[in-house]
């Protein structure tokens, strides 16, 4: 069953196509990954689907709601849609509690100044936070925390939100050995409990271990889909690699 | 002990000014340069009130707020538009404009000839005319706004500004509509800047358009900047600071009639000086 | 006399002053990407000087001039070499930058108030002897007809600076990427502090000529930043063309607005202007 799916999807940027005429279908409760050279198009991609930046042509659905053309960041919370960051963006000056908590928390204006549930947020946070073992760091600030903890905040963050379709871009740059199993872990877990992830990654190897669909990208366009160890062998696909 | 008593007042008057705009400065990071525009907002309606109809002080401080309220809630949807530098030079602007309305508009406030005789407030017979009553109002005042402000701030709404200070697209993806968000303070802080403006109106009991000048939004800006942004208490030692600083030339010499240039020699320098050497202020945690 | 040619001769004056304000302040932004709000002060400290070597001290005017405008070059120069140079170094935000801009401004009107008094001076010897030109049904002095003269060079002269000389390109390089040029080896600090004393030294000429129009008093830098900087937006901040047509279009749309209304809410209309370009039109007309 697809849980997101674009149509004709297109981006302009100083005259360049960044995604050209894109049309995918996502499944619901897979592990999708989009590869590609760089410059693709997969986070320009990501930004479109999460509302950060406008689209040109071409229109998302999500969850069989009608077609979007138009993606407000703040409205994507309603379609079950939550990301992470290729460059890290936490809240710097806030602790590490505080960035869990602030996606927890009331969106509505005047609930939020009249917060009733403190409690239950708390818990929720501490659950999120122990899970990547930060809980310890809650009351440092975001900005003083190493690259690694860094990412894994950003993890924590959208683990918080508990969207059904999480939008994670290169979650496992940079990060040491020990690191990538806890994220692998996460995203394993995902998916048994039926969310479905969308990962941009480089790393073949986790390609093949985790995902059960993958999209290749090149300049804008879709250039093969498949399972992962056919789709990596592919001419096309590898020629697209070392050629850029 | 007269003067102490003076001084005191204007540092409750300017400490309310300098919380309020911490809460758009300070917590939610828009640089807003306007607030001296909402000062004279209140202190115009009262004025007007005081002078020209039998309301009280009271009432006229609550229509202060809401003209003020209004009058901000405008300006932040035009200035939500803006990020920013430019979201500096068009709160400069409207401060202009809302001057340019003191001074204009003569027919309501006298232009720059000022609005003389506003009287002192009456509280169920009892009259503020001694400025030690009127001391213990203004702190009233204050510390009422500096808990409001406090409750906003701890709770989750607070934590929300305080990541749309830090990075407001990111924040937006996780599903709030920062516009309303940064509007609702912006309105809530023009209120209670009104509320500064209206005691200013009574305390001195004559206003005129020279006291709300761009000027005085670099010095309510002076003041949070020096604190520390983003810190309560830090506002209050600014405040404490910059009121105090000035009056301490006066006992080294310096002629009067100079004295209002020399606050703005003062706080002028201090706000480069900070830039230069510790833009998070005196307790503040947060850099511009 | 007609009604609208004495407009357009207004608008048309009206534009050159501002004009000499835009052309300065898009000079700098194009090289330093900030809005440098303490550049308006530039023609009061130009005003001014020759005010005290003139008037003051009896100097010969020509030679007053050239000193005056030399004096705002220098100190322009200055405030970059103490103040925007260490916070450029620091990577400061623009914010910041801003902020100190903001707090130079205050400060150096406020030094200018103390030294000169707040009084309205005027820089012209005789104020009913000027020699009066008539055009097109219009009325013209002398002196606003060299300031249209000097607005109108002064813009040549930049076109031909940028375009035709090693400087020019040098300032051309370092307004498109700073980094760049800093790589092909253009030393960008010393283009920019150049770059600081030309612009300042403009607006103090601007600063000078005011003075004979009409006269000096310490807070004309601000009413004359405030329109410099709309004009150098509407036209398009950075561009040399942009501050020209900017000056002109709100020389017009001032002079006019307030044909049906009273002559003092022309601040008020500019800002609008402002407003509604920063809207609608933020990069200006000359979309850079």
């Amino acid at each position: 069953m697809s849980v997101l799916q674009t149509k004709n999807l297109t981006k302009r940027f100083d005259g360049i196509n960044a995604v050209n005429n894109l049309s995918i279908d996502v499944e619901k409760g897979k592990i999708t990954s989009i590869i590609g050279p760089n410059g693709s198009g997969k986070t320009t991609l990501i930004n479109l689907l999460s509302g950060m930046i406008k689209i040109d042509d071409g229109v998302v659905s999500f969850n069989g709601s009608k077609e979007l053309s138009k993606i407000q960041p703040y409205q994507v919370g309603f379609y079950e849609v939550t990301r992470t960051f290729q460059e890290v963006r936490l809240f710097e000056q806030m602790t590490v509690l505080d960035n869990i908590l602030v996606v927890l928390t009331e969106r509505n204006v005047f609930n939020s100044l009249f917060e009733k549930h403190k409690q239950y947020h708390l818990k929720k946070a501490q659950e999120v936070l122990e899970k990547i073992g930060l809980w310890e760091k809650r009351n440092q600030l975001a900005v003083n925390l190493s690259y690694g903890q860094r990412k894994l905040l950003e993890i924590a963050r959208v683990l918080g939100v508990d969207a059904e379709i999480i939008l994670l871009d290169e979650p496992f740059a940079g990060l040491f050995p020990e690191m990538v199993k806890i994220v692998s872990g996460i995203i394993k877990e995902l998916k048994q409990k039926g969310k479905t992830v969308i990962l941009i990654e480089h790393n073949m190897d986790l390609i093949r271990e985790l995902s059960d669909h993958v999209f290749v990208m090149d300049e804008g366009k879709l250039l093969a889909e498949g399972e992962p160890h056919k789709v990596l062998e592919k001419r096309e696909v590898v020629e697209a690699y070392l050629g850029e | 002990m007269e003067y102490f008593i003076h001084l005191a007042i204007l540092f409750s008057i300017y400490a309310t000014l300098g919380v309020s705009l911490n809460l758009i400065v300070g917590y939610t990071g828009l640089l807003s340069v306007t607030h001296a525009a909402f000062y004279g907002l209140g202190a115009y309606a009262t004025a007007i009130l005081l002078t020209t109809t039998g309301i009280g002080f009271f009432l006229s401080v609550i229509i202060g707020i809401l003209v003020a309220m209004v009058a901000s809630f405008l300006i932040g949807i035009v200035l939500s538009k803006f990020d920013n530098d430019y979201y500096a030079l068009a709160s400069l602007g409207f401060n202009t404009i809302i001057f340019a309305l003191f001074l204009n508009w003569q027919s309501l406030t006298r232009g720059p000839l000022g609005i003389p005789g506003i009287s002192r407030p009456e509280l169920f017979g009892f009259d503020f005319s001694s400025n030690l009553s009127f001391l213990i109002l203004s702190l009233i005042i204050l510390v009422l706004i500096f808990y409001i402000s406090k409750f906003i701030v701890n709770s989750s709404f607070g934590r929300v500004l305080k990541a749309i200070r830090g990075d407001e697209k990111a924040i937006q993806v996780f599903g709030y509509n920062t516009a309303y968000y940064k509007l609702t303070i912006f309105v809530i802080s023009a209120g209670m800047a009104a509320v500064a403006g209206s005691l200013f109106a009574s305390y001195i009991t004559f206003v005129d358009p020279s006291s709300f000048t761009v000027f005085e939004s670099i010095f309510i800006l002076a003041i949070i900047i020096l604190g520390g942004l983003s810190n309560m208490r830090g506002v209050i030692l600014g405040a404490l600071f910059l009121i105090l600083l000035p009056e301490a030339l006066r006992f080294v010499g310096f002629p009067p009639d100079i004295a209002a240039q020399m606050r703005q020699v003062i706080y002028g320098l201090i706000l480069v000086l900070l830039m230069l050497y510790r833009p998070q202020g005196l307790l503040g945690e947060y850099k511009l | 006399m007609d009604i609208i040619p004495q407009l357009v001769l207004n608008s048309i004056i009206a534009g050159s002053i501002y004009a000499l304000i835009a052309l300065g302040f898009n000079l700098i932004y194009g090289a330093t990407k900030f809005f440098n709000l303490s550049h308006g002060v530039m023609a009061a400290i130009g005003g001014y000087s020759v005010f005290y070597f003139a008037k003051t001290l009896g100097w010969n005017l020509p030679l007053s001039i050239v000193i005056g405008v030399l004096l705002a070059g220098l100190i322009g120069y200055a405030l970059d070499k103490l103040v925007y140079l260490p916070l450029r170094k620091r990577k400061a935000s623009n914010m910041v930058l801003l902020v100190a801009s903001l707090g130079l401004f205050t400060a150096i009107q406020a030094i200018i108030a103390i030294l000169f008094t707040s009084q309205f001076q005027t820089l012209s010897q005789n104020v009913s002897g000027q020699r009066i030109y008539e055009i097109f049904g219009g009325v013209i002095t002398q002196t606003q007809l060299i300031i249209l003269i000097s607005a109108i060079a002064i813009t040549i002269g930049l076109i031909l600076l940028l375009k035709y000389t090693m400087f020019g390109k040098a300032i051309k390089a370092v307004s498109d990427d700073e980094e760049v040029a800093k790589i092909v080896g253009i030393n960008t600090n010393r283009i920019i502090g150049y770059v600081f004393f030309i612009g300042s030294a403009i607006a103090g000429l601007g600063g000078v000529l005011v003075g004979f129009d009409t006269g000096i008093e310490p807070t004309m830098g601000f009413a004359l930043l405030l329109k410099g900087v709309i004009a150098a937006i509407i036209g398009g901040v950075g561009s040399i063309y942009g501050a020209l047509i900017g000056a002109f279009l709100l020389g017009f749309v001032e002079n006019f607005g307030i044909w049906h209304i009273s002559g003092e809410w022309k601040d008020a209309i500019a800002f609008i202007l402002l407003i509604l370009f920063l809207i609608f039109r933020p990069r200006g007309i000359i979309n850079k």
